[in-house]
This record gives C-alpha cells, sequence and structure tokens, in this order.
C-alpha cells in the first residue's frame, strides 16, 4: 500500500510535466505514422505498377537498410544533418518505418488475383477506377495490419528520440535512470505502452469499418 | 521421461553458468576483481588506473564495466556484489537515494554525507576523493559572455527569456540540484530546457542551436568550443568530488588491494584531469593508454 501512495503522489506532483510528456511523444509519433502512411503507401502501390525489376529491388534494398541502421545510430547521424530536436527524431523515425509498410502494401497488392482484375478491364473499369473499387479494398486487411504494426513500432521507438533533445516519454525514462527514479520510468514505460494499445484499437475499429464498405 | 531429460540438462547448464559468474581466479592464481565506472570519461580513467595498479603491484586481476548509464545502476551492481570497486562522486548522495538528507553545497559535508550514508547502506568504503570536482555548471558561448558582459549565473538571468538550455535528461527533474532548484535559487528559467544526450549537448552549442548548456566543470568540451563557465554566485550547484568505492568484504580480505586504492586518493587535480580527458575524448586515445602514461609521469608504475 505504502508504494500506492508514494505513486500517487509522486503522480499529483508531476502530473503536469507527465502530460507534457505524454503530449511531445503523441505528436512526434502520430506525426510519423501520418507522413509514414501518406508517402508508403501510394510508393507501394506505385512499385506494384512498376515493370522495371531492378528499380524495384533497389527501392527495397534502400529501404532495408534504414531499417538495419541501429536507432541510436541513426538519430546521431540526423544531428550535423538536421541539427537537434523535432525535425531530426521525425525523419529518422520515418526512415525506419518505411520497410514494414511498404512491404506489406506491396504484398497486399500482389494478392489481388489477376483474373479480377482482367474481368474489371472487360467490364470496362479505368485505371482509377480499378484500383479504388478493386484492388485497394482486397489490399487492405494487409495495408491496415502493416499501418497498425508500424504504428505500434513508432510509438516505441518514439521514446529514443529523448536523446537527441525531441523530449517525449524517453525523457521521463532517461530521467529516471539517472535521477534513481523507479517511478519515473514505470510512468514512462506504462504510458508510452497506454499509447500504443488504444492507437491499436483505434486503428482495429477503423480496419473493420473500412473492410466493410 | 523426455521432458525430465530436459529439466535436467537446463538445471546443469544453469548451475554451469552461476559457478562461471563467482569472482573467478586469475591466470596466476590471484582474484579477478570486477570495476565499474559511469559513461563520463574520468570515471573510465579512475577504474583504468585501478586497475593497472592491481594488476602492476599484486597478483590479481581487474574486470571493468564501463557505460554505465548512471549512479543508479552502479549502486544496483554493489548491492548484488557484481561489482568489487567503482568510480562515484559525493554529490551522488542528495540524488534521490535518501530522504530525509539535508542539503548542502559544502564540500567536506557533503563528502562526510556520502562516506557515511553510502557506506552502511551499500556495505562499502568510500575512499577520500582522488582530488578533482566534476560539478554540474552553466555554460554559455565565450562571444556571448563577453559580448553582453554576462560573468555570474545571475548576470545570465537578464538574456534568459531568450536561451535554449541544453541538459542531460536527468537535470531537468532532479529535485535539490536540479532545474527546479535552480529557478529556486536564481528566480528565473530559459525561453525552452531540452533534455538530450550529453555528447550531443556540446555540437548543439557548438552548432547554434543551444545557447547555454549544462557542463561538467572538468569537460574538456569547454575549451575546445570556446565556453565559458557562469560563476554560481548564489552557491547552488553541490560538490561532485569523485572517490573511488570498494566492498567491504572484498578489501578485508584483500588488504593490499584496499592500500593500493588508498595511493590513488588525491593523485589528480581538476586541471590534470581535464587534460587527460582532452587527451581521450578530443585526441583520441585509448583511456589505457592515457591512465598508463599518467601513471609513468607520475612514478607510479614502471
Amino acid at each position: 500500500m505504502h508504494v500506492l501512495t508514494d505513486y500517487f503522489q509522486f503522480w499529483s506532483e508531476k502530473y503536469a510535466s507527465i502530460l507534457d510528456y505524454m503530449t511531445e511523444h503523441m505528436i512526434i509519433s502520430f506525426t510519423v505514422i501520418i507522413i509514414t502512411v501518406f508517402v508508403t503507401v501510394p510508393l507501394g502501390i506505385y512499385m506494384t505498377k512498376l515493370k522495371n525489376e531492378k528499380i524495384k529491388g533497389l527501392m527495397f534494398h534502400i529501404a532495408n537498410i534504414f531499417q538495419t541502421i541501429p536507432t541510436i545510430a541513426l538519430l546521431a547521424i540526423m544531428i550535423p544533418i538536421l541539427g537537434i530536436g523535432f525535425t531530426p527524431a521525425v525523419v529518422a523515425l520515418f526512415l525506419y518505418s518505411l520497410l514494414p509498410l511498404l512491404r506489406n502494401t506491396y504484398a497486399g497488392m500482389q494478392s489481388v488475383d489477376p483474373e479480377i482484375i482482367e474481368a474489371a478491364k472487360g467490364m470496362g473499369f479505368g485505371t482509377f477506377e480499378r484500383l479504388f473499387k478493386i484492388e485497394l479494398p482486397m489490399a487492405l486487411p494487409y495495408v491496415m495490419s502493416g499501418i497498425r504494426v508500424t504504428s505500434v513500432y513508432i510509438i516505441s521507438w518514439t521514446t529514443l528520440a529523448a536523446l537527441i533533445g525531441a523530449g517525449g516519454l524517453g525523457d521521463l525514462v532517461l530521467a529516471g535512470i539517472g535521477y534513481n527514479d523507479k517511478f519515473m520510468i514505470f510512468t514512462g514505460t506504462i504510458l508510452a505502452i497506454m499509447i500504443a494499445i488504444f492507437l491499436d484499437f483505434i486503428l482495429g475499429k477503423m480496419e473493420k469499418k473500412l473492410s466493410k464498405v | 521421461m523426455k521432458f525430465k531429460k530436459y529439466i535436467m540438462a537446463a538445471s546443469v547448464l544453469m548451475m554451469m553458468l552461476v559457478a562461471g559468474c563467482g569472482g573467478g581466479a586469475s591466470a596466476d592464481g590471484g582474484e579477478t576483481f570486477t570495476a565499474a565506472a559511469a559513461k563520463n570519461t574520468d570515471s573510465k580513467i579512475n577504474v583504468q588506473i585501478l586497475k593497472l595498479l592491481v594488476e602492476d603491484q599484486t597478483k590479481h586481476e581487474v574486470d571493468i564495466v564501463e557505460d554505465l548509464p548512471a549512479s543508479p545502476q552502479i549502486f544496483a551492481g554493489i548491492e548484488r556484489d557484481e561489482f568489487d570497486f567503482a568510480s562515484l562522486f559525493s554529490g551522488e548522495v542528495y540524488n534521490n537515494y535518501f530522504d530525509d538528507i539535508e542539503y548542502t553545497t559544502n564540500p567536506e559535508e557533503t563528502l562526510k554525507k556520502a562516506q557515511s550514508r553510502f557506506g552502511e547502506k551499500y556495505d562499502i568504503k568510500w575512499y577520500d576523493p582522488i582530488g578533482y570536482i566534476n560539478n554540474y555548471s552553466i555554460a554559455v558561448k565565450k562571444d556571448f559572455a563577453k559580448e553582453n558582459q554576462i560573468e555570474t549565473l545571475t548576470d545570465l538571468g537578464e538574456f534568459a527569456d531568450e536561451l535554449t538550455l541544453g541538459t542531460d535528461n536527468a537535470w531537468i527533474e532532479r529535485d535539490n540540484d536540479g532545474y527546479s532548484g535552480f529557478q529556486d535559487t536564481y528566480a528565473y528559467q530559459f525561453a525552452d530546457a531540452r533534455g538530450m544526450d550529453v555528447a550531443l549537448m556540446y555540437e548543439g552549442i557548438a552548432n547554434g542551436e543551444l545557447d547555454v548548456v549544462t557542463a561538467y566543470t572538468v569537460d574538456p568540451q569547454l575549451k575546445e568550443y570556446d565556453l565559458t563557465v557562469m560563476e554560481d554566485d548564489k552557491h547552488f550547484f553541490p560538490p561532485y568530488e569523485a572517490s573511488l568505492v570498494a566492498q567491504n568484504s572484498v578489501i578485508e580480505e584483500y588488504p593490499e588491494v584496499d592500500k593500493i586504492t588508498e595511493s590513488i586518493v588525491g593523485t589528480i587535480d581538476t586541471e590534470k584531469m581535464t587534460d587527460l580527458i582532452y587527451e581521450v575524448d578530443i585526441e583520441k586515445r585509448s583511456v589505457e593508454e592515457v591512465a598508463k602514461a599518467f601513471l609513468k609521469d607520475e612514478g607510479m608504475l614502471d
């Protein structure tokens, strides 16, 4: 019980700054998620239409390489180019999330049976009509699961942004490590988990709604 | 039956692991000790000096575990008997280890508190200081200080609402000697305060993204990047005097190692330590090389 009252006191003393950290965390991760979705999904679709296998392979290789750079290293590499804070954090996290979403979108589009496309063509569907009425709805489960997995990753990776002065819940965790405060570490961790679970839940609901249409 | 075999194999493996973890014997019959240091270069130099002297004068060996994030992880290792020696600072005594500690910036009293409180809590010997002081301090660019004739932290307050502070992640949240205490003492705050990795803090001020940093007083980067430390005119920052510490049980069993650790007391002053760190951080020489050269200069090693 003692721990609980202590923890309650911790919250009553720190809630303002905890909420600040959480807001920063959400702003960074949501910005990254939105940019990633709007860049990567169209890119993945475009790649399925691309005839040149070499360019396609190259693009996957590049996305792959970004994925393999250790997170802290990539953040550090960003500093001389983009400085400290929000921008380098967003760019670095975006580069990380490229691959999982790109692969899923690509696989989803590939999964559409070519015969269905042929049939649509025969029925007089134009390219864009085919894309939006047939291919995308069929690829949706893949794309959405890509978005969900990537979002959860991004929220967890955002804790590292604290190392380059971008703030977020990582600040709370690192402060707890340096200041010998387990409550800070615990709170930063649990809030990051909660944001991830919450977002995954919302995206799950969205997926259900979209797939009904 | 298969399952039973599995358990057997697993427990044998566990036993081997446990046996392997105990302070093993060194090659020529001595003991192997473990010494811990955090990320800061001065602590790494301290344990390296201890290692070189112990291995030179006795049959024992010292393994170094370095780059630990901060002091709480070192104390955790001491508590679990994973570390026999470590390099720590007196000011750590205010770092949220004791609820009832009285805060003072007097160096002697702080040292006494660290020696008695940590000594009691972790059953360790906290040696007298190595000789240098590594306080937190506030530094700005030299040009900026000159232009505006700022010398003290009180002077800096006039400009604070236009300045961005870069600091380590913990300072913002520390109670006594952190940002909130600073605001109480000096009655001003900076336009923005950002926590980050210490190494990046200096890059940030060098390329103009930060105006003020919380530097450590031995950091050679102060010299390298042309920074000026503001005088702490209201005596806010607590003293951080570095000491080696040792497990009581270890030095009771091996008094010769106690004697060696004792011989390191008072050997490096702040200026000397800044030079040594400069060699490592800026000239990129290895800690071992720098520590060896230092000991040879001092005549403590042949």
